[in-house]
Parts: structure tokens; C-alpha cells; sequence
């Protein structure tokens, strides 16, 4: 049988297609997620956490990576290695703490000998980290042979005022959840309104306000605190181990995925009870 | 030549509807600016039914430049071969010509078609950030329509104007073929200004507000796309007018059909391979701009999450520049006297086969811990050193300089020069290629030894070497070869269907390859519609892995390669219409020494 022109050339063009295809099918698979924002202002949070979230940001959202390494020498930009003990004398007159933000926010004011003057300022786009990320980061600089003493206060209001662009928005966290029936647990059977304040819900002193908790915390630091408070740590200026162990047992899996849907709608000023408008709907 | 086609009433509905196409865009105009407005109290995003809005664009948007890079790429040279049959007075380059604008005057109204879907795509789907390119680009829309109009204007006349305006008035007709391509280049900047703000904006302030128009055309990136694109849609319309030579070789029913197409397959390629060595320099010029703009953005494509891509990159040019090659060697077969050359053929494998091997191997590439641990690093501890722009450089360079060669032994294989000076000369050719390969490894090795920024400047002389060797060889050749004696006519249509099938492959490699830099320059984006402005917040905010990708390429590929064997079918059912009613017979040329 003769086997038409178009029909050998076809498969032709497919086998090679198929081939390219197969190839790019076959090697590491990458994607490039956007990246999640992280909030601090006007919460607890450790030094500990914060170097950790500044890490966080250091591998991820900063893209400092990039460029720079922990204990070894890049071709692009410093080795950061002892950059926290080194910091201090790098400018004189210039602190550690002080040294650190300005190469994180105005980069190009001192260039280390041997480099060129490419970093970008963090803070703007497309990098564009907000003023709680520049915080942390700056901690963990900080904490690469130095100490930890920065504060939010020390960065500038005006840092990562422009991160958000024209059409910036923070990429929201989808749980399956209620957070209306999370509210009904809170208020219920978890009976966490004894102690906390969650927005206009409670007024209990005894335990931290949670009414901007989702704003001032990860998704992951919530659900542990409620299954395993005592590994989670003790908010400073409250007594330790006041927190009921047994929430792991008591609560069903439904509720405790409600309770925590319920938790991550509040974010402070904004944030309302569900049934008065969902600030993530907004 | 000409008349080939008698107005019927295949043509004039494709006439019309290229002219509905831009009437549409036309009275579209005016439209954007209310659309504009009304964005403000639209969502940002509509979800496109079943694939979602990113596959629809990127569909609609990767066929639509397939298309608009083969009208545009293709009447470029097809002007360059009348000009040819103009002053040589030789009719079949004539006849070549009409061929190849036949073939992209058919491939008109759907390029024109895809765009307007494209852009209600862009309406429709994401009208937040069509809304801030309207604000900022919404004067160059009309600027985009006015030539479009021209083009479209021009290239209608040019085409049907072929057997009017011949004999004394063939200076208009090669003037309006000029004229086409000259609207058709401006369509291509302007629309590449769109493109290119979006990966390196310029002509704003940080609010993302315009503060001058002509600082967001004239972005960083825009005329290293102009100059890329503009070569590339040769590339393309070369191999996409060689792989429909070869399906016509290949369905020949007659010795004058085959060696006809012989021909045309071979200019195709010929055009193809001559863009082709010097498109990685505009690559270059590209990559170079990018870093300059955004030192981010160019480790990211380089180094980060998109570095095998750049694997692949090599390989597709591999297979081109290989495929050229031994299209041409398979060529020299049909050439009495080129038995002369084959001894050098084994040789030039050798060097293209090195210089794809070390092109092809990879430096900064995300691993695994425990891939990193079996290769003993971050890179292999002997290859890797091949990895950088160094050797790679080198590679391309030695490559480009390997298939010049092919090209001038191909060139005369079949003459002999009558020239007293003809040993001194061609001597001196090879001094040439010598010194010329020299200099490229030289600054290859030294490169090693240098700081980054220093080094980049060594391929600036690795290039200028390369293309100064090729243009003073090919002065001494012209005249060495002008009057030659033959030693016999190429038998055209002789050729190996075999080779056929590498006109076939080259042109699936380098549609391929167009949707993969395509992705290359959307995805360098990343989360971003308007890299640090216009922050993409949809659902498909996230870049895809290279699988994702090449599955998507390999779709719209093949679904571009059906629309263009459908529309040339159509073009087919047209000749066939008009069997007999050709004014002039198309030109034999079963035997010639070209």
C-alpha cells in the first residue's frame, strides 16, 4: 500500500515534535510561584521567628539568592557569611543595623569593592518586599555572626510603599474551611473565647487578642498553636502553658479546619466576623 | 512572470475578508478608549470557558505570531529574489518570487483574523491590564491600524500588480514590494513596543504613570526584539516556503514539477541558513539588554528556574545548523565536480558535532541534593567548565564559521575559476577562515582567565571576526568564480527525498523553537503582566515548568501546521481552477549552474 505523501510527512513532524516534547517532559520540573506576603506589623514575634521568616525571605520572595551565598564567594555580590559581625565596620560612623538596611534599600550608596553596582533596592518592584519582610530580612542578616536588634521602628515608613505596583495584591491562602462555622466554634465548643479576643468577638485579657492574628502570623504557626501549643511557644507577656493540650482530641477535623479558616479572616482593622463581610472577599 | 492567478471568487473572498479583518480593527479603535474606561468597573479577570484565559491567549497569541512572522519574514526576501530576476533578467526568479508571496498572501486574512481574536481576548479576559496598555499605548493603536491599512493596500497591488506593472514599469512593482515590506517592518515595531514594555518598561514613573510615550516604545528591549524578530521571521519564512517546496517535491508527479521545487526548497533554505548565522548575535545583543535593564531578570532567565531551557535552546539550533549542513552536502550530490569537496565534509561534521556538544551543556541548573552529589557539585567537575558563555561563544561562533563553509563549497562545486590569481585566492580565503577561527578561539581560552565584564566584550571580536571573514571571503569569491568554467549543470530534482524530509525537519524545529523563546520572553515575567508594575493577580499568576510548556508548544505547532497546510490546500484548489490559464509557462529549470 502506498502510503500518501501528507501522511509520512505528518508523522515525520509529529515523531519530531513528540521527541522535543518528551525531552522537555523528561528534565527537572520547575515552576515560578508568585510569592506570598507576610505581614508582622503590630504583633509578637520572637527574634527566633523573625530571623526564620527573614531566611524564608532570603531563599524565596527576596531572590537574594540569586546573587549572593552563605560561605561562598559569588562572582555577582559578596559572600554574606559573618555579614551580621562585619556590617559594623564596614561605613564608618555607620551601625551593623544601619549598614544593613541601606544596602537592602538604597544598595547602590556604598558598593563593595570588586562588585558591580546591580542590586536592586528590595523594597521596590519587582522584588518589591513590604516593610515587615525588609524587618525580618534585616534580622537575618543580622544573624550571620551579629546580633539581632532591629526593630520595626528602624525601618523607614517608607519602605515597601511602592512594592504593591499598579496592580499588585497579595496572593490569598485558600482553605477549605468555614470560617463562619470556625466563628460558632470559637465562640463554642472550642471555648477559646474564655481567653482570647478574636475582633468583635470575646473580650478576655487572659490569653493574646487574636483580632489580627491571620495578619501577624502564618497559616502553619495557627494550626500548630491550636493542636500542640506548648511546642509553638509562649506569646511574650502571658503565662506559659495556660492553653488546653486537648484540642487534637476534642475537636473533629471538620471543626478544627473551620476554627482555622475562622483565625486566618482576621487581620486587624479591616478584618470583620464572617456574616458582617469576609475582608477575603473584599 | 506573472498571472498565474485570474481574479475568481477564491480570491476575491480571500480579499474580503482581509479586508473585513481590518475594517474590524479599524472601527475596533475608537471602541478601546470606552473600553478603557469602563475597565475601572470590570473585574481584572474573566475566567476564558474550560482551558482558562492564559491557555486561550497563549493559543491564539502563539499561532497569531506564527502567522504574522511568515507574512512578514517571507515578502523580505521574496523582493530581494525579483530585484534578482529583474536586473539577471532570468524569468525564474521571478516566477520564485510570485511563489513565495502567493504563499504568505494566503496566509494573510487568518494572520489578520488571529490578532483581532487576540485582542478581545485581551478585552474580554484580562481588562485591568488591557486598560493600562490602552492608557499607555493608545495613540500607537492607530499608528498599528494606518499601517496595517497601507500593508495591506500595498501588498494587494504588489501581488496583483505582478503582471501590470512588468516589462518598463518593473521598477514600480519591485518599489512597491519595497514599500510592502517597509509598512510591514513598522507593523513589527510597533507592535513589538506592546511586547517589550511589558518585560522591560519604560517611559514611566514608579507609580507605573505614563511620563513619555516615546521612553515606553523605545524600551530597553525593543530594538534588540526588533532586530531578533526581524531576522527570525527570514529564518522562518525561509524554512516554512522550504518545507512546502519539499511537500511539493515530494507529491511531484513530473521530473520539471520535482526540479522546480528542487529549486525553491533550496533558495528556502539557502534564505533560511543566511539569516539563521547571524540570528544568535542578535540573541546575544538581546540577552545582553536584558541584563542591563534588570540584572534580576536576566539571572533568573539564565540561571534560575528557566536555565534548561537554554539546554533545549541548544539542541533545536543544533539540529538546525546540522540540518542545514547536510542539506547542503545532500544538495552537492546533484553537482557534477563536487566530489572535489566530500573529503571535507567528515571534518565539518566533527567541529559542528563539538560545537553542538558544548553549546548544549549546561552550567547553572537547579539540581537536586542528590544529583548534585552524584555529579560530585553544582556542575560536572570536567564539562562544566564547557558550560560558560565562553566556550559557548566559541561553539557558536566555530559553527556559524563551519557552515559558511558548507555554503562556499556547495557554491562552487560545479565551477572551476579562470582566473590567473585563482590559487593566490583561494588561498587567501583560507587565511581568512583560519585567522578568523583563530581569533574566536583565542578570545574563547582568554576568556577563562578574565573578569565577567571584560569577557563579555571579547564577543563583540569573536563575532566581528566571524562575519568580517565571511564578508571579505565572499569578495574575493564573486570575482574568483564570476566566468567560471563548469563542469556540469546541477540536476535539479536529483536530490535525495531524504532531504526533503530535512527541509521538513527545519522548519518544525524552528516553529518550535519560536514558541519556546516565546515562552522564554513572556516567562521571564514571572508573576508580572508589566515586569515591577502591573502585577498579574490571577489564578494563572504562576510560570509553568518546561514540560507544561513544550506540551502547549507542541499543540499550537501542530494545530499551526494544519491551518497552513489547509490554507495552501486552498490555495492549490485555486491553481487547479485555473489549469491552462496562465499567460506565461512557469520556467524549466531541470538543469542550470545555479
Amino acid at each position: 500500500m502506498r502510503v500518501p505523501v501528507l501522511v509520512k510527512v505528518g508523522a515525520f513532524a509529529l515523531l519530531v515534535m513528540g521527541s522535543y516534547t518528551y525531552y522537555a517532559n523528561s528534565i527537572p520540573q520547575i515552576q515560578s510561584l508568585p510569592p506570598q506576603e507576610l505581614s508582622l506589623e503590630g504583633g509578637n514575634v520572637t527574634p527566633e521567628q523573625l530571623v526564620k521568616a527573614g531566611e524564608e525571605i532570603f531563599h524565596g520572595k527576596g531572590t537574594c539568592e540569586i546573587c549572593h551565598r552563605i560561605g561562598q564567594k559569588g562572582t555577582r555580590a559578596p559572600d554574606l557569611a559573618g555579614v551580621g559581625a562585619r556590617a559594623g565596620s564596614r561605613k564608618p560612623g555607620t551601625s551593623a543595623k544601619a549598614y544593613l538596611m541601606e544596602s537592602l534599600l538604597e544598595p547602590g550608596a556604598y558598593v563593595v569593592e570588586g562588585y558591580p553596582n546591580i542590586m536592586p533596592k528590595v523594597d521596590r518592584p519587582p522584588i518589591g518586599l513590604n516593610r515587615s519582610e525588609v524587618w525580618a530580612l534585616t534580622a537575618f542578616l543580622e544573624s550571620l555572626g551579629g546580633t539581632v536588634d532591629v526593630k520595626l521602628d528602624d525601618i523607614p515608613k517608607s519602605a515597601g510603599a511602592a512594592a504593591g505596583a499598579a496592580g499588585a495584591g497579595a496572593a490569598e491562602l485558600k482553605l477549605p474551611g468555614d470560617p463562619k462555622a470556625g466563628q460558632a466554634v470559637f465562640a463554642g465548643k472550642g471555648g477559646c473565647i474564655a481567653c482570647h479576643r478574636a475582633g468583635a468577638i470575646g473580650a478576655s485579657p487572659v490569653g493574646p487578642d487574636l483580632s489580627q492574628i491571620a495578619k501577624i502570623q502564618t497559616p502553619e504557626y495557627v494550626m500548630g498553636k491550636i493542636l500542640n501549643p506548648a511546642a509553638m511557644g509562649t506569646v511574650a507577656g502571658f503565662p506559659p502553658g495556660v492553653m488546653p493540650q486537648t484540642f487534637g482530641q476534642t475537636l473533629t477535623s471538620r471543626e478544627y479546619v473551620d476554627l482555622v479558616s475562622f483565625l486566618l479572616t482576621l487581620k486587624g482593622e479591616g478584618a470583620h466576623p464572617p456574616g458582617a463581610g469576609s475582608p477575603a472577599k473584599k | 512572470m506573472g498571472g498565474l492567478e485570474a481574479p475568481g471568487s477564491v480570491t476575491l473572498r480571500r480579499y474580503a475578508l482581509a479586508v473585513l479583518a481590518v475594517a474590524a480593527l479599524t472601527l475596533l479603535l475608537p471602541a478601546l478608549s470606552a473600553v478603557a474606561q469602563e475597565a475601572g468597573k470590570a473585574p481584572d479577570y474573566r475566567a476564558f470557558p474550560l482551558i482558562g484565559s492564559r491557555l486561550a491567549v497563549w493559543a491564539i497569541a502563539q499561532l497569531h505570531l506564527n502567522f504574522a512572522a511568515f507574512i512578514l519574514g517571507v515578502p523580505i526576501f521574496a523582493v530581494i529574489i525579483e530585484i534578482m530576476g529583474w536586473r539577471t533578467g532570468e524569468q525564474r526568479y521571478d516566477w520564485l518570487s510570485h511563489e513565495f508571496v502567493k504563499l504568505t498572501f494566503a496566509a494573510f486574512s487568518i494572520t489578520a483574523l488571529l490578532g483581532a481574536f487576540l485582542l478581545f481576548l485581551f478585552i474580554g479576559y484580562y481588562p485591568k491590564f488591557w486598560a493600562y496598555m490602552t492608557g499607555i499605548f493608545y495613540p500607537t493603536f492607530w499608528v498599528y491600524a494606518t499601517l496595517f491599512f497601507l500593508e495591506t493596500f500595498a501588498v494587494y497591488l504588489w501581488y496583483y500588480g505582478w503582471d501590470w506593472l512588468s516589462g518598463p514599469r518593473k521598477w514600480i512593482h519591485v518599489a512597491l514590494g519595497v514599500v510592502s515590506n517597509l509598512f510591514g517592518t513598522g507593523i513589527l515595531f510597533v507592535s513589538n513596543a506592546w511586547v517589550t514594555f511589558m518585560v522591560s518598561p519604560g517611559g514611566i514613573d514608579e507609580a507605573g504613570t505614563l511620563k513619555s510615550l516615546w521612553g515606553a516604545i523605545a524600551n530597553p528591549t525593543w530594538m534588540p526584539i526588533n532586530i531578533h524578530r526581524l531576522i527570525a521571521n527570514i529564518v522562518f519564512g525561509g524554512t516554512i516556503a522550504g518545507a512546502y517546496a519539499a511537500v511539493r517535491f515530494l507529491s511531484a508527479k513530473t521530473d520539471e514539477e520535482r526540479a522546480r521545487y528542487d529549486w525553491m526548497g533550496y533558495v528556502g533554505n539557502f534564505v533560511a541558513i543566511s539569516a539563521l548565522m547571524v540570528l544568535p548575535f542578535a540573541g546575544y545583543y538581546l540577552g545582553r539588554e536584558i541584563y542591563a535593564f534588570n540584572q534580576t531578570m536576566g539571572i533568573t532567565m539564565m540561571g534560575g528556574f528557566m536555565s534548561w531551557l537554554w539546554v533545549i535552546q541548544a539542541i533545536l539550533i543544533g539540529v538546525l545548523f546540522i540540518g542545514s549542513n547536510y542539506y547542503l552536502w545532500l544538495g552537492m550530490e546533484r553537482i557534477p565536480g563536487s566530489e572535489r569537496y566530500r573529503r571535507y565534509i567528515p571534518y565539518m561534521i566533527m567541529i559542528l558535532a563539538a560545537g553542538f556538544i558544548v553549546w548544549a551543556t549546561p552550567r547553572s541548573i537547579p539540581l537536586t541534593p542528590s544529583e548534585a552529589r552524584v555529579m560530585g557539585g553544582t556542575h560536572h567537575p570536567v564539562l562544566g567548565v564547557l558550560g560558560v558563555m565562553s566556550a559557548k561563544n566559541t561553539a557558536v561562533n566555530l559553527m556559524i564559521l563551519t557552515t559558511f563553509l558548507s555554503y562556499l563549497l556547495y557554491r562552487r562545486a560545479n565551477k572551476v575559476s579562470v582566473r590567473p590569481w585563482a590559487g593566490k585566492g583561494m588561498a587567501v580565503q583560507w587565511v581568512i577562515l583560519g585567522i578568523a577561527a583563530t581569533v574566536v578561539t583565542f578570545y574563547g581560552v582568554y576568556g577563562y582567565f578574565v573578569e565577567s565584564i571584560v569577557r563579555i566584550g571579547f564577543s563583540v571580536y569573536q563575532v566581528l571576526s566571524v562575519l568580517g571573514a565571511i564578508a571579505l571571503v565572499m569578495a574575493i569569491d564573486i570575482p574568483l568564480f564570476k566566468g567560471a568554467r563548469s563542469t556540469g549543470t546541477i540536476r535539479w530534482g536529483t536530490i535525495a527525498p531524504r532531504s526533503q524530509y530535512v527541509l521538513i525537519l527545519l522548519a518544525v524545529t524552528f516553529t518550535w523553537l519560536m514558541g519556546l523563546m516565546g515562552f522564554a520572553r513572556s516567562g521571564i515575567r514571572q508573576h508580572w503582566h508589566v515586569y515591577g508594575v502591573v502585577r498579574d493577580t490571577s489564578p494563572d499568576a504562576w510560570t509553568p515548568a518546561l514540560g507544561y510548556a513544550a506540551n502547549m508548544i507542541t499543540i499550537v505547532t501542530v494545530v499551526f501546521f494544519l491551518l497552513v497546510l489547509f490554507i495552501f490546500w486552498l490555495g492549490s484548489l485555486a491553481e487547479k481552477g485555473k489549469a491552462g490559464a496562465h499567460e506565461t509557462p512557469v520556467p524549466v529549470i531541470a538543469a542550470s549552474d545555479r
